[in-house]
């Protein structure tokens, strides 16, 4: 029977390599992977709170699965760490922390591609499977950045042109190096970028930070679902910086 | 040609064939067959042949109509607020607060008419509430008529504490050009911490303007990163 493991963040790339090689199907906890209401969750977490790790929670707690990791530690947060232990205190499976500080990079072609960002951070998040890469796409030149982590609503991205190149975490997670903070800061002056960060997240901080050291930076932050005022200051970002946007 | 700004509450409409000033609606009299050519706004897209969102509109408004290369403009509108900082003359940063600021100008106007007061003859208090939502924001005056302020006085701070959120949103800078209908109330101007500009209710009929005249920018591409 086939073994089904929910993970969450980056597991180190031994443990994927480990559940590839045994044929389990891996469910990523930190997407969307039933249509509940999140407010299912409100006896577990406080509602303010990421809308990223109250997915996870209303999955885990959905969900039939045999086992979870959960990345706790730099590679992931704090919130994980806590996360995982009112997993550990309300479900009878197994709930494992693993502190992925895994620094061998294999890189990031996904994030310097042209393609729908959409589809490229999909592809990027469904790679967090897999310990061994696709096959690399072409980089191309950027005409406008994505700084961050994959949100919880990837509407936000319809926006984005499909010469957008990822920075953050994102490129962290794609790269297998969740925890290597300097490639995590990286970000590229000469293109408009837009930094965003769940709210209620402690990457907010960093997101801010950055953006104020960039010369054209838009700090972004949003909770369950991207809101028309977050989608309209992401066109006009874009807009009345010369780049043409996706309708 | 028929220009709009479609607000929560005003609508500001230009019919560019006319040699005349632009008219200001009630947008709730607004006929429901009205369309506009080119327009931005609540509800634009639908009630529009060719719509720009609304912080568009104020950037390129205020490219028209500033001449500083470094500015702040901070538009307060009926339902939310927002700003666009210039820096080199290009886009640093901008806001959009639809939520925390929400109903500021709409509460500000319900007031006067609620309490029958008059914005020109108030004078701006040394003192104000702490607010950040308009709704919210009013139980403060409520609470302080209970506890003997009159009602002139309750409102006057709750004003100023509007203007203060405002101006905070807006990045806290030394000098800021204001627009929209709260340019033409004295008590609100008077209450910001800062040198205040008013450019008046058009700054977004004027980015329409300039929209319309095709003044856009060349798309730019960087090093591979």
């Amino acid at each position: 029977m086939v073994e089904r493991v929910g993970i969450v963040g980056v597991p180190p790339r031994e443990i994927i390599r480990g559940l590839n090689e045994a044929g389990a199907e891996i469910v990523d906890l930190d997407e969307p992977q039933i249509s509940r209401s999140l407010e299912l969750v409100d006896g577990y977490l406080p509602r303010v709170y990421c809308a990223v790790l109250r997915t996870v929670v209303l999955n885990a707690t959905s969900l039939d699965l045999d086992r979870i990791y959960i990345d706790v530690g730099p590679g992931k947060c704090d919130c994980a760490l806590h996360v995982a232990t009112i997993l550990n205190d309300h479900l009878v499976i197994p709930v494992i922390t693993t502190r992925n500080q895994d620094m061998e990079g294999i890189g990031y072609p996904l994030c310097r591609t042209e393609m729908p960002l959409i589809d490229k951070m999909s592809s990027i998040t469904r790679n967090v499977q897999q310990a061994s890469p696709d096959d690399a796409p072409p980089p191309c030149r950027p005409t406008a950045g994505f700084w961050g982590v994959p949100p919880r609503d990837f509407g936000l991205l319809r926006l984005f042109p499909d010469t957008t190149h990822i920075y953050g975490w994102t490129r962290c997670m794609e790269n297998k190096t969740p925890a290597d903070l300097l490639l995590e800061s990286k970000m590229n002056p000469d293109i408009p970028t837009v930094f965003f960060a769940q709210s209620f997240c402690a990457k907010t901080a960093l997101a801010k930070h950055l953006a104020s050291r960039h010369p054209q930076a838009l700090f972004l932050d949003c909770d369950v679902t991207a809101s028309s005022s977050a989608k309209a200051k992401i066109e006009a970002f874009f807009e009345l910086s010369g780049i043409a946007v996706r309708k | 040609m028929i220009l709009a700004d479609f607000g929560t509450s005003y609508s500001k409409i230009l019919d560019m064939a006319k040699d005349s000033s632009p008219q200001i609606l009630a947008t709730s009299k607004l006929p429901s067959a009205f369309k506009a050519d080119l327009a931005t706004g609540h509800n634009a897209a639908r009630r529009s042949r060719t719509s720009i969102n609304e912080l568009t509109a104020l950037a390129r408004g205020g490219e028209q109509l500033i001449e500083d290369s470094e500015y702040v403009l901070l538009d307060c509108g009926s339902r939310d607020i927002k700003y666009i900082r210039f820096s080199d003359n290009r886009v640093e940063d901008m806001g959009w607060n639809a939520e925390c600021g929400a109903s500021m100008g709409f509460t500000i106007e319900l007031l006067a008419r609620y309490y029958d007061l008059d914005y020109t003859k108030i004078a701006a208090p040394d003192s104000g509430f702490s607010i950040t939502c308009g709704v919210l924001g009013m139980s403060n005056i409520f609470d302080a008529v209970i506890a003997g302020e009159s009602e002139t006085e309750a409102v006057a701070k709750f004003v100023r504490g509007i203007a203060r959120n405002a101006y905070r949103f807006a990045g806290s800078p030394d000098r800021l050009y204001l627009s929209g209908g709260l340019c033409d109330n004295p008590l609100f101007v008077a209450s910001f911490p800062c040198q205040v500009i008013p450019l008046g209710r058009y700054v977004l009929l004027e980015g329409l303007k300039a929209t319309l005249a095709g003044k856009i920018i060349p798309e730019r591409r960087g090093e591979e990163n």
